[in-house]
């Protein structure tokens, strides 16, 4: 009877905690329009209604009720998807295992950070949030709208693809080998890490099934011998979800060897959908990954900060690009998420690649890589109203965003932008208190990805 | 004049000989005489000129302008419809000094010891750097490479992107004597040190760092004496650290001091204000735009940046964008710099946002051209397109500012740049990596 | 006059009592005070009287039994249901310090991971002054747990005394503390989950790991040749939370912590206690929705200093108060004003809950006691609070939280005799209490 009871409340409360986003409705006229997937459309018009985008046109008119923008002059681009983002983050790094797969950014987000409101006003409309490079496997990521004001659940993307952190080379290295004693404290190691722990996995979903199995059976027919009970896993359930594909991997890697490692062993496994994060020396294998049909995300510039990243090229993206990858460029720093449009705009200086191609690299390609490209990362009819209107061409320097809607939601106007925009205030900070100051991000922080984690490394490092 | 060349001539060859046993990362660059004609000349310190003509001789600029006629001798660069700018100065950078941020062993910007007026940058600058390159193609042509330890952290030293030898490259081997104040703020919610225990440790700092400039006073004054007059004086024994002051109480020498946040500023400005003959310098100033007309006041230029997320939670979203503008506008001499090391050549972008954000094109330019000349003392040599200054500029084929431009020729100190890198030579050998297959 | 009187009376029968307690129990009557009970209800000239801590009458115009202590209260007397802390750390021994390292943080034993639910505050009990402080705050009855981490032990309820060797068990067991505080260690001696997100994790694994084991148990209860369970003092103290028999107390602040906490008992089902709770208004509706209670904690932010001197200039106002006005920014204007908003809606937290239908009794979490007094005033003063709510939520609504309500939280016959005596109405400045009645035993806090 108690337990009837606990999932009647249960049952109430799902219906209830998948509430309604806020969607709103705009016309946007005559901008010229980057659709992305249908090249850029001059003196065009964009409808969007409750949140989709239902008509791109000329000389659309406005539903009653139906707010008009006028985009005379002004280009209108999909929003921007960062696939590498460790924006509002409660934490980073679960960094005391090498493997924790069990833990989810999705219950590490912070709604409240004032910088999902700057990076709004850089274009930015998604975030894949992810787990730090501490461990060979990190925790899962979770993808999110940048809806500024609602709650954690809010500005989750719904129906995007489950996703999970991996990371080779250094820092797990460094972190688990160096600093604890543990392996992997090398790039052997790392392998046999991922290899053991699918092994394991396999082992336990076996075990379990055939617990469960035998249970059925047992309670069914009240006699026999009842089974050892196999508790449920939490850390090898999700390993399993990953080998029967439900779950996208994005994973921190540097060097060409690394990356073609975790390849071999993904294909022993079946795995399929992965994306290489930072991957600075993925142009070096560019043909093996298209040929796996792995995906790459990766900086514009960055390189040399640490030895894995001494020998690699701002020429990257436009070499996977030219040889088939599909590859977006992230940011994985605060700052680069209001500037990402620029990155992008490197990537046609460093290597000609195309400027639709630049574009996709923060649109269509990352939504490929989160699995949301059905819903964003194109001006596409019956796609989100997720939507940037830029005061010149988007790469230009001189471009400045000035509205940016998410579900057709206004949730940045440059000519309503009001300097205090913080919506968690601790009334025990005074105007002047410290805490009040940020730590501020430049465009060159390269530690984003090891927060929580330095701390353990600190320590270590003088050994 | 001519001599000169011909002698920087060979000595470039005489290096260059030695260093083809080393790896070499690009080709040889040219030498001589160059003519570039039919390009907008933006000379940043006259009017910009149309379908202008540069000649370039050995390693000096010998004409600007649109009237000459170019003889046989000079080798000749079409540059219709393109753009020649200054080279761009990054007037903060570790380029030079740090090769990997994480392997320590390749970090040399940060010496021991708290006063340290006698580290030169200048001596550690590694010529063979693999992102000297990288950093001169996009149109960077000379930084500051800059120490950081320390409160006195050493001299900074103005360095061309070309050549073989610090001494090779050195435009200014003291450009500033490098300062860190201590901070009278805490230092945020992961400062957990009480208003009194910062109040105390600030005024112990400060009176460190008086204490020091009062002795380096002593010593300079003792020292004039000695020089003017040796005569029946014994002669004061030799302290390194207190020489390489002179240049700098006597005003020779800028003093850069790093300053972010408003209270900062102020400290450094009050304390700057306590120093005769000396002259000043803020690096970072995030917060400048908050006390711009007192920065202007002081008279103290500034190194800054655009790049950044805001300094406090309440800030507007584009106040690191409008802070070098804003700071101009109230009268601050303001140069912009990369704060980077392999990624100095960024500069460029760093100064767009200004542009872009309320600076103005102009006025940006000059932030990375002639004003950080002139805040180091070399605005007779770079920062600007004129007759008898060093041969320091590119060719574009638009605005540098915008990443879509090609940055096509980079000329330094006169010698016509290969224009390549380890990215773009990763790029050649990379782009179709199989094809020697098939 | 009278007063000395009266005091002087008391003075005597509070020494006197337990001598004679014992032998013959006697009953003892409080006679000619103002009774302020938990409904509200406000009775003058009343009468109560008790016995082996139980009360046996309480009114006005009581025939007082033959064998009672008569105390008169000369009518200047307020006496309050004893005030009940729903959750407090009192008595709990310190935690250890310079953990040693561990060679694999991340499979930590379970202490090390925060894990300690078979710990119970009634074997723990040690040297506290907060007990002696608390009976002079006008605390009867407390609910106690041990200081730890993300599991720290089990809630039990005490009749509280100015000694811990005299502070008695009244119920024991009621609930299981929780939080989501991360394992405990520094730098080299921390362990998994060293993260909030870690914690959400964990907390499932143990649960799964307690089912496993307690099907094992039963299932082994019924074929003994099976192999026998791996027994587990730390999982087995999980069955009653598992069972529903009782409620996880946990103590949360933020708003996206309450949320989370939903998550789980969503996936687990439990009975849930919300402990603290400072945001707890934002989540108001959602709380009443699944009748969860909550434990408020009033330990807000102090009020800004500027709001401070603002409000003593007003009270002071006089034609020189427009030289102290400092001059600000607009800037600064607009960060005062959204600062005290959010302060404001800091210090209505409980009435926020109250209006919205939420259970709301009151847990120091923390709290020391000599700021309470100030926390209470400014309750009064800013959130439209009245004293009725605050006794209520002190006395009433604590105890029916606790799931002692029919013995605890109002004078009323038959309850226990657990309540306080006033000098004044206590949300009158400088009110005290001069006596402390826990469980029939008379504090005598006259002097002190």
């Amino acid at each position: 009877m108690k337990k009837l009871l606990t999932l009647c409340v249960m049952a109430v409360t799902f219906v209830v905690t998948v509430h309604a986003q806020e969607k709103g409705s705009v016309l946007i006229k005559n901008a010229t329009v980057i659709t992305v997937t249908n090249g850029d459309l001059e003196n065009t018009d964009v409808l969007i209604r409750d949140g989709v985008i239902e008509n791109i046109g000329k000389d659309l008119n406005a539903p009653r009720g139906v707010e008009t923008v006028d985009a005379t002059g002004k280009f209108v681009m999909p929003g921007i998807i960062d696939a590498h983002s460790h924006l509002n983050g409660v934490d980073i790094n679960e960094a005391r295992n090498p493997v924790t797969a069990e833990v989810t950014m999705e219950e590490s987000v912070d709604p409240n950070e004032v910088g999902i409101y700057h990076a709004l006003a850089g274009g930015a409309t998604t975030i894949h949030l992810m787990h730090g490079s501490a461990n060979v496997i990190g925790g899962q990521g979770e993808t999110l709208k940048l809806r500024y004001g609602t709650t954690q659940d809010g500005m989750r993307f719904e129906g995007a693809k489950r996703t999970i952190k991996f990371a080779l080379g250094e820092n797990p290295t460094r972190v688990h080998g160096q600093g604890n004693g543990i392996q992997p404290r090398t790039r052997m190691g790392v392998e046999q890490v991922v290899r053991n722990h699918f092994d394991e996995a396999l082992d336990y979903k076996r075990k379990r099934e055939a617990y469960l199995e035998v249970k059925a059976e047992y309670d069914r027919r009240g006699r026999g011998t009842p089974p050892v009970p196999v508790a449920e896993n939490l850390r090898y359930e999700v390993l399993n979800d990953i080998i029967e594909g439900e779950i996208y991997v994005h994973c921190h890697s540097y060097r060409a060897d690394e990356i073609l490692m975790l390849m071999r062993v993904f294909n022993d496994y079946g795995i399929k959908n992965y994306t290489f994060q930072h991957a600075n020396e993925a142009f070096k294998v560019a043909p093996e990954l298209a040929k796996n049909g792995a995906m790459t995300s990766v900086f514009s510039d960055w390189w040399a900060y640490k030895f894995e990243v001494y020998y690699s090229t701002a020429y990257n993206a436009s070499i996977l690009n030219a040889n088939g990858v599909i590859n977006s460029i992230n940011s994985d720093n605060n700052q680069l998420l209001r500037t990402l449009n620029h990155e992008a705009a490197k990537v046609v200086r460093y290597g000609n690649t195309t400027v639709n191609d630049a574009i996709k690299m923060i649109t269509l390609h990352p939504a490929m890589q989160l699995g949301i490209d059905d819903y964003v990362g194109s001006i596409e009819e019956g796609k989100h109203g997720d939507v940037v209107v830029w005061s010149g061409h988007p790469l230009s320097i001189y471009s400045i965003a000035e509205m940016t809607f998410v579900d057709g939601k206004k949730y940045f106007d440059r000519s309503n932008d009001p300097d205090d925009m913080r919506i968690d205030i601790n009334p025990g900070t005074d105007f002047e208190d410290g805490a009040n100051f940020r730590e501020i991000v430049t465009r060159r922080d390269e530690d984003a990805c090891l927060q929580d984690a330095f701390i353990l490394m600190q320590n270590n490092t003088q050994n | 004049m001519k001599k000169l060349n011909i002698f920087v001539v060979a000595i470039a060859l005489l290096f260059g000989l030695t260093a083809t046993t080393q790896a070499q990362i690009t080709e040889k660059p040219e030498y001589g005489k160059f003519a570039i004609t039919g390009a907008t000349i933006h000379t940043v310190t006259n009017e910009t000129i149309e379908d202008g003509v540069i000649l370039i001789e050995g390693e000096k600029i010998a004409y600007v302008g649109n009237n000459i006629r170019v003889t046989g001798d000079y080798k000749r660069i079409d540059a219709t419809g393109k753009h020649v700018y200054p080279g761009f100065i990054d007037g903060w950078t570790g380029l030079g000094l740090v090769e990997i941020s994480a392997v320590p062993v390749t970090v040399d910007d940060a010496e021991v010891g708290q006063f340290n007026p006698n580290m030169y940058a200048f001596t550690a600058f590694n010529p063979h750097s693999a992102a000297i390159p990288v950093t001169r193609v996009s149109g960077v042509t000379t930084v500051l490479a800059k120490p950081r330890s320390g409160s006195i952290s050493g001299k900074a030293a103005v360095m061309d992107l070309w050549g073989y030898s610090p001494d090779s490259m050195a435009v200014k081997k003291s450009g500033a004597l490098v300062m860190n104040l201590p901070s009278s703020t805490g230092g945020g919610w992961w400062d957990n040190r009480s208003e009194e225990e910062i109040k105390k440790q600030y005024d112990r700092q400060i009176k460190e760092i008086n204490d020091f400039i009062s002795k380096a006073r002593f010593y300079d004054n003792m020292m004039k004496a000695y020089e003017s007059d040796p005569s029946g004086k014994t002669k004061p024994d030799h302290d390194p650290r207190m020489e390489a002051m002179r240049e700098v109480l006597s005003g020779d020498v800028p003093v850069i001091i790093t300053a972010n946040s408003e209270q900062e500023i102020l400290d450094a400005i009050e304390w700057a204000g306590q120093q005769e003959g000396m002259n000043f310098i803020l690096a970072g100033a995030n917060e400048g735009w908050r006390v711009a007309d007192e920065i202007a006041e002081a008279g103290m230029g500034v190194l800054t940046t655009t790049l950044y997320t805001p300094s406090r939670d309440y800030d507007n979203y584009q106040r690191p964008y409008q802070n070098p503008g804003l700071m101009a506008e109230a009268g601050v001499k303001v140069a912009i710099v990369s704060d980077d090391t392999e990624n100095s050549r960024n500069t460029t972008f760093e100064a767009g946002y200004a542009a872009a954000y309320g600076m103005g094109t102009e006025e940006a330019l000059k932030a990375v051209t002639i004003n950080p000349a002139e805040m180091f003392g070399v605005a007779d040599k770079i920062g600007s397109l004129e007759e008898g200054k060093q041969a320091n500029l590119f060719i574009s084929d638009g605005d540098p500012f915008e990443p879509l431009t090609n940055i096509e020729q980079v000329f330094i100190k006169g010698f016509k740049i290969p224009m390549q890198s380890r990215h773009s030579q990763l790029y050649d050998e990379f782009l179709d990596r199989d094809a020697v297959n098939k | 006059m009278r007063k000395t009187f009266l005091i002087t009376a008391l003075l005597f029968l509070g020494m006197g009592v337990q001598q004679v307690f014992a032998q013959t129990t006697p009953a003892h009557a409080l006679k000619n005070v103002t009774i302020h009970n938990a409904d509200g209800s406000v009775t003058e000239s009343a009468t109560i009287v008790w016995r082996n801590g139980v009360i046996e009458a309480v009114g006005t115009n009581l025939t007082i039994p033959f064998d009672a202590y008569e105390i008169d209260g000369g009518d200047s007397l307020h006496v309050y249901p004893g005030f009940i802390d729903g959750y407090s750390i009192w008595g709990s021994p310190e935690l250890p310090r310079n953990l040693p390292d561990l060679d694999d943080p991340g499979n930590p034993p379970y202490d090390r991971a925060g894990i300690q639910p078979e710990r119970n505050p009634s074997e723990l009990l040690t040297e506290d002054k907060s007990f002696e402080a608390a009976i002079k705050a006008g605390f009867t009855t407390a609910a106690l747990y041990p200081n730890g981490y993300m599991l720290p032990g089990s809630v039990e309820i005490f009749y509280l005394s100015d000694d811990h060797n005299s502070v008695e068990l009244l119920s024991d067991k009621v609930g299981m503390a929780g939080s989501f505080d991360t394992a405990p260690g520094g730098w080299g001696s921390g362990a998994y989950p060293s993260t909030l997100m870690g914690v959400m994790a964990k907390f499932r694994q143990v649960m799964f790991d307690a089912t496993a084991l307690q099907q094992h148990i039963k299932y082994y209860s019924q074929n003994p040749e099976m192999p026998a369970p791996d027994r587990s003092r730390v999982l087995e103290a999980l069955f009653p939370v598992i069972n529903n028999e009782v409620p996880l107390y946990f103590e949360v602040d933020q708003k996206e912590h309450i949320e989370r906490l939903f998550k789980l008992q969503d996936e687990f089902g439990f009975d849930l206690v919300i402990v603290s709770g400072k945001e707890a208004y934002a989540k108001a509706d959602e709380l009443k929705r699944r009748n969860i209670p909550v434990l408020a904690s009033v330990d807000f932010t102090d009020a800004p200093e500027w709001y401070k001197d603002m409000k003593k200039e007003e009270e002071s106002d006089d034609s020189d108060s427009d030289e102290t006005n400092e001059e600000i920014s607009e800037e600064e204007q607009a960060y005062r004003d959204k600062q005290l908003e959010a302060w404001k809606l800091e210090v209505a937290n409980i009435k926020s809950l109250m209006d919205a239908g939420v259970q709301v009794g009151y847990a120091s979490a923390g709290l020391e006691l000599k700021d309470l007094s100030g926390k209470l005033e400014t309750l009064l003063e800013e959130s439209g609070m009245s004293e009725q709510n605050l006794v209520q939520v002190l006395t009433g609504n604590t105890a029916d939280i606790l799931g002692i309500s029919n013995t605890h939280g109002s004078i009323a016959k038959g309850k226990n005799a657990s309540f306080s005596v006033f000098d004044k109405q206590m949300s009158e400045e400088k009110a005290k209490v001069l006596h402390n009645i826990t469980n029939g035993i008379i504090h005598e806090l006259i002097g002190e």
